[in-house]
């Protein structure tokens, strides 16, 4: 089973509380909806590998608390991360205002700039929508990020938004592996013309 | 044909060549590559290169194996990539067009290219095919072997009808001797190469290599037509002498003045110390002569460089000049390697004593807990620190036994802690250690040099660390080597420790938890930062309140045990956690925010879970919420002073993330994982009770989680909308964590509290840390700060010079250090690699350098000639051969033309009088000493057209290429028959 794993991805569940970020992991590992799920506290995580065009990845899903206090945690959980999954509420505008907030510590803390963001619209089973999916896609196209609406509840999208997320991981060159192929910079360029005497023919 | 033959004839058991069947299985195997390569038709391009094209298109190289039994070859294609490609009447070959590589060998526009394959130099070819055996295999050398080849070549050639010239190597791979063969329709073109290392005497000039041209034509006609002459004469100069590289290597000896020598502390030295140029050729060409219009015999020559209508140059580089950057990085990167320890390096006296210091933190630890008062803070000057750090050093080493020279240490100690140099009054110390940078980054902010720290995960270039790093460099190369570092080193931490010791804030470090963008031991620095500045914040309290009870004391005559107090209450504390682990991470020994129970204060009663309507006097308070009321009063809802999180280091955040990830995914490792992070939940807790008496969860909730408290409007009995609030469903799940939390949540003030941060502990750890450091880990803590100011530094020494190719290399740089400093694990053999390109750079700048002081104008003299001067020096460092515009009349060519005539007064020790250097003398050779030395080498080529092998043939291109060195005499001919009418 092990062997056939092609890497272990970091990825990060950031947002405000209470917008479901927890809902969203737990239907993606166990494919539940748990209405007595308790708030979070400081950071939890959650291991799921999943396949991806054939390809296996262990997934390590670190889930933030989102209030105000314990931010001042999260920033570590930042470092290494490979994927980062912004969720706001559909129903809560503020949830969405906030977005930027998180996106500047995002940008402040990661350490790769390469990183591969998207965003969820999360709880699309409700009712009274305060955003529609047009503002969403806007924020998303505007900050080159995925961008999917979802409901941990119904378990609509869920499974979609992860593995999208996985899959532009995969594809991104240089994100997954741990060692990167690319060439060293060659800086001279001595030896253009080749050949047995060297290219650099001159008379002495 | 081959003049050396002889000597090599040994015989080699190879393969037996002779074997007619792997012969033509050979033959036709070198048929199907060109049939493959698509070489088998005549091309339709007519047209002659254009001139200077071989050396402005790019050319390009094909290559297979192919072997003759089992012996193997490589076949490969050369050719000038040519823009539009033979696309129209391919395959229709003109009886009457000559093969290209027949063409070429009498097309002027490209002879004598500055950098191309030598048969192209010798016959002009766009486009040829060489045989040649493969490598690790022996030199084809036996006469035989080689007829065996050629023919094959020969046979290949008619069979496929391929028209592109093709060679076999032959001899040793160094003679470059080769042998082929160009058919065409009713036409063929051999070509042979006679290769010796002395120039015959009979062949030294122009004349008698005409001899040699037309005795090998054999052409009968008369008047035979006339040979075309083209003719280049190189000169080397090797002695720089009059020009001497003007940089002096620094003079470190007398460094300590600060700026002597070009290095002071703080800047990083740059530039050979060596001449990076070590040749400049100059090749003076005439490209177009007729036979007659010059004499050149054993006798008398025409050819005067002087005269000559066209000069280039190109410089050679030395191979590796020695480079103080590149130097000094080395030395660096290789101490990174090194494994000794510090206590190998100093011995054991100095590290048992840290050791000792060190092992029983418990005595340390009530050492500090003592009041510091020793010294009254406010009368300590901080240019005593110093002082006492080196006193500290000298109990334990005799001052000559010190690897780092006093003075040198005093310096750089001085440069890394500028604060301990300014005399000042003692009420200035505590405003001035404070950091000091956050003003000027903003205004650094705009500067991309200054957030260069952040591609390469160094430090602030104005930070300690990275000034660290400069001396620890300097300190290797220069004063002492490793043993040095790690008494720098050793002082550096002791420095540090005196400043905690003593609440001196550690100056330029931007303030704030540590910085997770910057290296580990930037870090550990603002860590320690961070320890300090608590500390601080604490004795002051305790200092003002020990005023106030000092005052107290003597109006009621307190006893004097008041320091037993606070233990009393630690001891109480720990047996109230016991039972409920809720202080996760800190399990150190009871540390208090404010150890205050004994400070005479009033205390609101404390009261198990708070569920008490408490009348108790509120504490801790830092404002009011929203202008909200406590939900079972009117009283204002308080956002309590809580305790700041704990500042953390990438290190710990790694070793906690593990820690919580190893308690793995099960419903009962998530509870735990929560509980251990609870410390902060429950502490703001408490101080949300002391700040709040008589408030419930859900007052907590609408501070803290204000989404978890769901507000509805309803209409009541009396038929009024009230707004009507809850906590939500989640916080109401019974024995939820939040709910748990609470409940245990006792009332106190935040200062009133256990320390979620213990300062003691963190800063002893990272002093334990740093103290561990060998001097090899301490380079590869720096490497980043190292790269980051080498960079920097090549980024100012290029602006000054201004050489795109450095520019372009300089950003490349750049983003591959980014690369390569990130990842935990360093590749070691990559970021040497990236060290020798950041020493090209260096090299390439000193360069243009030393060619600018060598090309530069008099003041006195025209603008024009600085402006085409200075083309031309830049040409030089980008370009393989540069011509001189006026020849050896022109700016450039005066300035070469005295260089050599210097060379050679100096090569003859004759006296050295710029004055005597007047016009007159400068074009004469009638002066004693020549301009010029003899040419190094000369290069003459003779073409003409004539019928061949009898007079009524078709007149065809004949071509030898004759190079005349010290050692080498080669003659590359190339000769052409009419096959069809002889
Ligand atoms: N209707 C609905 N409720 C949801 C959904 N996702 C989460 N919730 C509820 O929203 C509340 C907060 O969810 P939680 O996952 O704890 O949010 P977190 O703080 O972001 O982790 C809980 O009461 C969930 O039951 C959803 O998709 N639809
Ligand atoms: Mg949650």
């Amino acid at each position: 089973m092990e062997e056939d794993i092609l890497t272990t991805l970091k990825i990060l569940i950031i947002g405000e509380s209470g917008v479901g970020k927890s809902s969203l992991l737990l239907r993606f590992t166990d494919d539940t909806f748990d209405p007595e799920q308790s708030a979070t506290i400081g950071v939890d995580f959650k291991v799921k590998t999943i396949s991806v065009d054939g390809n296996k990845a262990k997934l390590a899903i670190w889930d933030t608390a989102g209030q105000e206090r314990f931010r001042t945690l999260t920033p570590s959980y930042y470092r290494g991360a490979q994927g980062v999954i912004l969720v706001y509420d559909v129903t809560r505008r503020e949830t969405f205002t906030k977005l930027d907030n998180w996106l500047n510590e995002l940008e402040t803390y990661c350490t790769r700039n390469d990183l591969v963001k998207m965003l969820v619209g999360n709880k699309i089973d409700k009712e009274n929508h305060e955003l529609d999916r047009a503002e969403g896609l806007k924020f998303a196209r505007k900050h080159s990020m995925l961008f999917i609406e979802a409901s941990a509840k119904t378990r609509d999208g869920v499974q979609c938004a992860f593995e999208e997320l996985v899959e532009k991981i995969i594809q991104t060159p240089g994100l997954w592996q741990s060692e990167n192929h690319g060439r060293a910079v060659q800086l001279t360029d001595e030896d253009a013309g080749g050949g047995s005497c060297g290219g650099y023919c001159s008379l002495v | 044909m081959a003049a050396d033959s002889d000597l090599e004839s040994e015989v080699f058991e190879i393969t037996d060549f002779t074997t007619a069947s792997e012969w033509e299985r050979f033959v036709s195997r070198v048929e199907e590559v060109l049939n493959d390569w698509k070489l088998t038709g005549n091309s339709a391009r007519t047209l002659s290169p254009e001139k200077g094209q071989y050396t402005s298109g790019t050319w390009g190289e094909k290559s297979q194996d192919i072997n003759f039994a089992d012996f193997k070859f490589y076949i490969t294609h050369y050719f000038l990539k040519e823009e539009c490609d033979q696309d129209e009447g391919t395959d229709s070959p003109k009886e009457d067009v000559l093969p290209l590589g027949i063409q070429d060998l009498l097309c002027m526009n490209n002879d004598f290219p500055p950098r191309a394959h030598c048969l192209v130099r010798w016959y002009g070819l766009r486009e040829f095919v060489i045989i040649s055996p493969g490598t690790n295999c022996e030199a084809i050398i036996s006469e035989s072997k080689c007829n065996l080849l050629l023919s094959s070549v020969s046979i290949s050639l008619a069979n496929s009808g391929c028209q592109v010239p093709m060679f076999v190597q032959i001899q040793q791979k160094w003679r470059r001797m080769y042998a082929g063969e160009c058919q065409g329709p009713g036409v063929r073109t051999d070509f042979e190469i006679v290769q010796l290392r002395k120039v015959p005497s009979q062949y030294n000039h122009l004349s008698g290599l005409l001899d040699i041209f037309k005795s090998k034509i054999g052409c009968t006609l008369f008047p035979l037509p006339p040979v075309n002459i083209a003719i280049r004469f190189t000169y080397i100069l090797q002695d720089w002498q009059q020009y001497s590289w003007p940089q002096q290597p620094p003079d470190f000896d007398t460094l300590l003045g600060g700026e002597v020598g070009g290095v002071e502390f703080g800047k990083l030295p740059f530039g050979a110390c060596e001449e990076p140029i070590s040749e400049l050729h100059l090749a003076t060409t005439w490209p177009h002569l007729t036979e007659g219009i010059v004499v050149d015999n054993d006798v008398y020559s025409d050819l005067d460089p002087l005269q000559a209508p066209h000069w280039s140059v190109r410089v050679k580089t030395a191979e590796n000049p020695q480079c103080l950057l590149g130097d000094f990085l080395t030395e660096f990167f290789k101490l990174g390697c090194r494994k000794e320890s510090t206590e190998e390096l100093l011995g054991r006296g100095l590290t048992e004593e840290e050791g000792k210091d060190n092992s029983d933190i418990s005595s340390a630890l009530s050492k500090l807990t003592e009041p510091t008062a020793t010294v009254p803070i406010t009368k300590l000057y901080v240019s005593n620190m110093v002082h006492t750090a080196r006193k500290h050093i000298r109990r334990h080493r005799r001052i000559d036994e010190s690897p780092l020279n006093t003075d040198v240490l005093n310096s750089v100690l001085l440069y890394l802690f500028p604060d301990a140099a300014v005399e000042k009054s003692s009420e200035n110390v505590k405003s001035k250690t404070a950091p000091s940078n956050s003003g000027e980054t903003t205004e650094q902010d705009k500067n991309s040099d200054y957030n260069l720290f952040l591609q390469l995960k160094s430090a602030p270039s104005d930070s300690l660390t990275y000034r660290l790093a400069l001396c620890v460099c300097l300190v290797n190369y220069n004063y002492g080597g490793m043993r040095a570092v790690a008494h720098l080193w050793q002082e550096f931490v002791l420095e540090l420790r005196y400043r905690w010791e003593n609440n001196h804030l550690i100056y330029g470090l931007t303030g704030g938890p540590p910085d997770l963008r910057c290296c580990l031991l930037h870090q550990k620095l603002q860590m320690l930062n961070c320890c300090i500045e608590r500390k601080r914040a604490r004795d002051e309290v305790r200092k003002t309140l020990e005023g106030s009870k000092d005052r107290e004391r003597r109006v009621s005559g307190g006893s004097q045990n008041s320091r037993q107090a606070p233990e009393s209450t630690a001891a109480a504390t720990r047996e109230l956690s016991q039972g409920k682990s809720w202080d996760s991470w800190s399990d150190s020994e009871d540390e208090f925010f404010e150890c205050l129970s004994d400070q005479g204060e009033i205390e609101a009663p404390q009261t198990e879970g708070g569920k008490d309507v408490s009348k108790g006097k509120a504490e801790g308070r830092l404002h009011p919420h929203n202008n909200m009321t406590l939900l079972n009063s009117t009283e204002p809802l308080y956002v309590p002073v809580t305790q700041e999180p704990a500042p953390m280091t990438e290190d710990l955040l790694e070793e906690q993330s593990e820690v919580l990830a190893k308690l793995g995914t099960s419903a009962e490792g998530t509870h735990l994982r929560a509980r251990m992070q609870s410390a902060c939940l429950l502490s703001d807790m408490e101080s949300f009770k002391a700040a709040n008496p008589g408030c419930v969860l859900e007052d907590f909730v609408r501070w803290y989680s204000p989404r978890d408290y769901v507000e509805e409007e309803v209409v009541d009995e009396k038929g009024n909308t009230v707004v009507k609030g809850e906590l939500s469903p989640r916080m109401k799940i019974p024995g939820n964590m939040w709910v748990e939390a609470w409940e245990t949540a006792r009332v106190t003030p935040a200062r009133r509290q256990r320390r979620l941060f213990d300062d003691t502990k963190e800063a002893e750890k990272v002093l334990h840390y740093l103290a561990m450091q060998k001097p090899a880990d301490v380079a590869s803590h720096l490497l980043p700060c190292m790269i980051h100011a080498a960079i920097l530094k090549l980024k100012e020494e290029e602006s000054v010079e201004d050489i795109p190719s450095v520019k372009k290399s300089i950003q490349q740089a750049v983003s591959q250090a980014s690369k390569l400093l990130h990842p935990p694990n360093r590749d070691y053999k990559k970021l040497e690699d990236f060290m020798n390109q950041l020493m090209v750079m260096e090299i390439s700048i000193t360069r243009a350098r030393s060619l600018k002081a060598k090309f530069s104008v008099s003041e006195d003299e025209k603008g024009e000639d600085a402006d085409e001067l200075e083309k031309f020096v830049s040409s030089l460092l980008e370009e393989p051969e540069v011509a001189v515009i006026g020849a050896g009349q022109g700016p450039a060519g005066s300035i070469i033309h005295r260089l050599f005539i210097n060379s050679q007064r100096a090569a003859l020790l004759a006296p050295m009088d710029d004055d005597l250097v007047s016009d007159r003398k400068l074009t004469g050779r009638s002066s004693k000493v020549a301009d010029f030395p003899p040419p190094a080498g000369r290069e003459i080529l003779l073409r003409t057209c004539v019928p061949r092998p009898a007079p009524y043939s078709k007149a065809l291109p004949q071509r030898l290429f004759c190079v005349l060195m010290k050692d080498e005499f080669r003659l590359a001919g190339a000769f052409s028959t009419d096959t069809s009418f002889f």
